[in-house]
């Protein structure tokens, strides 16, 4: 690989030009009171100086709403179009570790097995991403004891490191070091530089070492099913989707047919297990009834069913559900709590 | 705000030892600064759980739908406003709740502070009588708490619980309300087009998450519209249309029930300014027919009834 | 037969002609429309009828629904207050209509798209010149495009 390179930040918007010249450019923008992922217009000024965006990338690479397909019942012969491709070359600027490491399990998500979900897949391929580690995590980050870390690289095609005035740019895949050399002005980093960086990233790491404890979680969940505790761990909740869809791990989505005026199509849109109609059945039976079937579900496929199948947790730790719910159910106290159970 | 706390938790402690309830929903300590969450507490050794301060902001009625047990509830103005509509509305049992009313002299809205800090993290907070100490990384402010208030506690009319049973502590003077649809007359000084525009570009953000139906305190329905299928009535994508439509009809559902409680803005994880369309919804009804919701146990609810001489001066002649 | 209300030019030159969706209560509005045909009293064809037995039976999803599927105008009618065949159907779907036409002119749908009226069974001519009236204010608005889903 090559040598970490250095990116003054006065410079940073002359990198994204150079980007610009073969790629669409996302980076964190901010409109109302929050950061999200947006296209950069020609010559638009970002900063890079943000926590985190309140929505994940997921939502670049799985839309709310996707259209499948549609058809035409107009004409003499039902005609059936579907979706057009994602060939566009993309960046995505300002990733954060967690995230990144959140788009390799949706990864695994959507390519295992037999069938390949081309309509995220697509997308994966043509898309950069370059990430920038966290110097200051959040209160209600906990990447570190699931397995992420602050400057982790999982995922990512390039990894910034805000070392005070400049980014140091490590580089991780084949992908981005092709985009890297084309940058040709980047200098390379000095020893001083990198032991910055080291730095940064011991401290970072110091910040979140008793984020949380998790050890053993999984195994202990597996004799967990019909605790009592689940009956006080739901109590609170409301039953709305924003822990789910605010997750960058969560996927589950419902498949729509719509009329058109011309015929219909087919969508898919988010949906959550802590919806009641997720589960409910063409009888009326609904086998998780209630929040605390739901809530169970939720805590079980993230910490104990998807680590069985896939070897990690369903959780990096981004927080977001935490910050976002609106009955303040910490998803950090529900563990403490099963621990200690 | 300390003693209002220490008489919610002896009255809880006297309610559950004398059996009077079988459990209390109140707020404890959230584990973020300037939060609480909900908090059911059975046992009376438990009631030093229970807080009380200006951060106690979601309606806790919701949680009195389909229950069995007898609860305790502790309410502010506009949650136990929400308390008497579910009653009469017979969604509630008026027999199987001790409503706790407390005075409140409004919320703090995080995300006014949020927006202040200009996305600076909050690692402490502390809330006094007219102010609000924030502590961060590297940063201390100390703000007028007066500034920071809910949008629907500025214009708040009935900070007193209009209907308890037991109330906590002094009532707090009302405030004057003539500016109370100031915001809503504001938008409706726009023409139509601006008006479309502002609310098109309001509620595509909208990421159809229900935060807001499912923390509205009127918003009980064990089947919502949005969740039909037979027939199906409007889509669940985020199509702008489907939003619109989405929350229009909520807020035509709450008409004439709808109390202000702020809740569904505060809860948008995306800061839609829901109160645009709710509180206009009750401009209508309260222009309208004259109805305030929840006020009385014995009010009618304004969708039920009617007058022969209701305003029609949209009929065409 | 020449019909008011459409001049049609060449054929690659449609005037757009607004479409209109009439909710009509069976007993009063309905019969008032019935009563215009009988008697040969001319109105624009741009109207499609739908009966229901009240307008009391009218859920505002229906009037939402039609805004979404692209009408381009709704007309509701029912009996005069008072005059109701089920005594109070029509009172109480009154204040429904206010409120949502309140709401949808106050969100920015065009004012002239919503249109309610009470015509009784014997005002054929009303029902006409009401129909004239709603279909020349829609024309004026254009198609609809708020709201539209396509």
């Amino acid at each position: 690989m090559t040598k970490s390179k250095i990116l003054e930040k006065d410079r940073l918007k002359d990198f994204i030009d150079e980007l610009s010249k073969e790629n669409e450019v996302l980076a964190p923008i901010k409109t109302n009171n929050y950061f999200q992922f947006k296209e950069l217009s020609q010559g638009e000024e970002i900063s890079l100086d943000y926590q985190n965006t309140k929505q994940p990338p997921k939502e670049v690479f799985l839309p709310q709403t996707e259209v499948l397909f549609t058809y035409r019942t107009d004409e003499e012969e039902i005609k059936i179009k579907a979706s057009p491709s994602q060939k566009e070359k993309r960046v995505i600027l300002g990733i954060r570790p967690c995230d990144a490491r959140a788009l390799v399990l949706l990864d695994r998500f959507f390519s295992s097995g037999d069938y390949k979900d081309n309509l995220y897949l697509e997308k994966r391929e043509n898309t950069a991403i370059i990430g920038l580690a966290c110097n200051s995590p959040l209160s209600t980050c906990f990447c570190l004891p699931l397995g992420g870390s602050p400057f982790g690289g999982e995922g990512l095609d390039l990894l910034l490191k805000d070392i005070n005035d400049k980014y140091l740019i490590e580089t991780i895949t084949n992908q981005g070091e092709k985009l890297i050399k084309k940058v040709k002005w980047l200098k390379d980093a000095t020893k001083e530089d990198e032991e910055k960086a080291k730095t940064k990233k011991e401290d970072a790491e110091n910040a979140l070492k008793n984020a949380l404890t998790v050890k053993g979680l999984k195994n202990k969940l597996d004799s967990m099913f019909e605790a009592p505790l689940w009956d006080q761990i739901h109590r609170k909740c409301v039953g709305c989707g924003v822990c789910s869809f605010l997750c960058p791990t969560c996927t589950c989505f419902d498949v729509l047919d719509e009329m058109t005026p011309s015929g219909g199509r087919r969508v898919r849109i988010w949906d959550t297990c802590q919806f009641p109609l997720f589960t409910k059945e063409a009888s009326g039976f609904n086998p998780r009834p209630s929040s605390k079937e739901r809530m169970r579900q939720r805590i079980m496929h993230k910490f104990n069913y998807f680590p069985k199948d896939f070897e990690v947790f369903s959780c990096v730790g981004c927080g977001r559900c935490i910050q976002a719910c609106p009955v303040n159910l910490d998803i950090r106290e529900v563990i403490t709590t099963i621990m200690a159970n | 705000m300390a003693q209002i706390q220490d008489s919610i938790r002896e009255i809880a402690e006297k309610l559950l030892k004398e059996k009077k309830v079988d459990i209390i929903l109140g707020y404890e300590k959230g584990t973020l600064p300037l939060r609480t969450t909900p908090c059911f507490v059975k046992n009376p050794d438990d009631v030093a759980k229970l807080v009380w301060n200006d951060c106690c902001d979601i309606p806790l009625s919701k949680y009195l739908i389909d229950m069995t047990q007898k609860a305790g509830v502790i309410a502010k103005g506009c949650d136990a406003r929400s308390i008497v509509v579910c009653i009469n509305e017979k969604q509630i049992d008026r027999d199987n709740v001790v409503i706790i009313g407390v005075p409140c002299q409004g919320i703090i809205d995080r995300k006014k502070i949020e927006a202040e800090l200009n996305g600076k993290e909050i690692l402490e907070a502390e809330v006094t009588d007219d102010r609000v100490l924030i502590k961060g990384k590297n940063f201390e402010r100390t703000l007028q708490k007066k500034s920071y208030l809910s949008d629907s506690c500025v214009t708040c009319k009935h900070r007193n619980p209009p209907v308890s049973d037991i109330m906590v502590g002094e009532k707090v003077p009302e405030q004057d309300q003539k500016e109370e649809f100031a915001e809503i007359m504001k938008i409706e000084a726009k023409s139509p087009d601006e008006r479309w525009a502002f609310f098109s570009k309001e509620l595509e953000k909208c990421i159809r998450c229900y935060a807001c139906r499912n923390v509205c305190p009127l918003c009980y329905c064990s089947e919502c519209f949005v969740d039909k299928t037979m027939p199906l009535w409007f889509g669940k994508t985020n199509d702008v249309s489907d939003t619109m439509i989405y929350h229009i009809v909520r807020a035509l559902h709450v008409a004439g029930r709808c109390v202000d409680c702020g809740a569904c803005s505060r809860v948008c994880p995306m800061d839609i300014n829901l109160r645009a369309l709710t509180k206009k919804i009750e401009k209508i009804v309260k222009d309208r027919f004259n109805h305030e919701a929840g006020l009385s146990l014995e009010e009618t609810p304004p969708l039920g009834t009617f007058k022969l001489e209701d305003t029609q001066e949209f009929i065409i002649e | 037969m020449k019909t008011t209300g459409t001049t049609q030019k060449t054929s690659e030159e449609k005037i757009w002609e607004p479409k209109i969706i009439a909710f009509l209560c069976n007993w009063c509005s309905y019969a008032g429309a019935d009563l215009a045909g009988i008697s040969r009293i001319q109105y624009p064809p741009n109207i499609r009828v739908v009966r229901v037995p009240c307008s009391g039976r009218i859920n505002p999803y229906f009037i939402i629904k039609s805004l979404q599927r692209g009408w381009d105008g709704v007309l509701v009618s029912g009996c005069h207050p008072g005059d109701c065949h089920y005594v109070s159907g029509n009172l109480v779907a009154r204040r429904k209509f206010a409120i949502l036409k309140d709401l949808m002119e106050y969100v920015g749908i065009e004012e002239g798209r919503l249109n309610f009226s009470w015509i009784s069974a014997a005002e054929g001519e009303r029902f006409s010149k009401v129909v004239k009236t709603v279909v020349e204010k829609v024309k004026t608005l254009g198609p609809a495009k708020r709201i539209v889903k396509r």
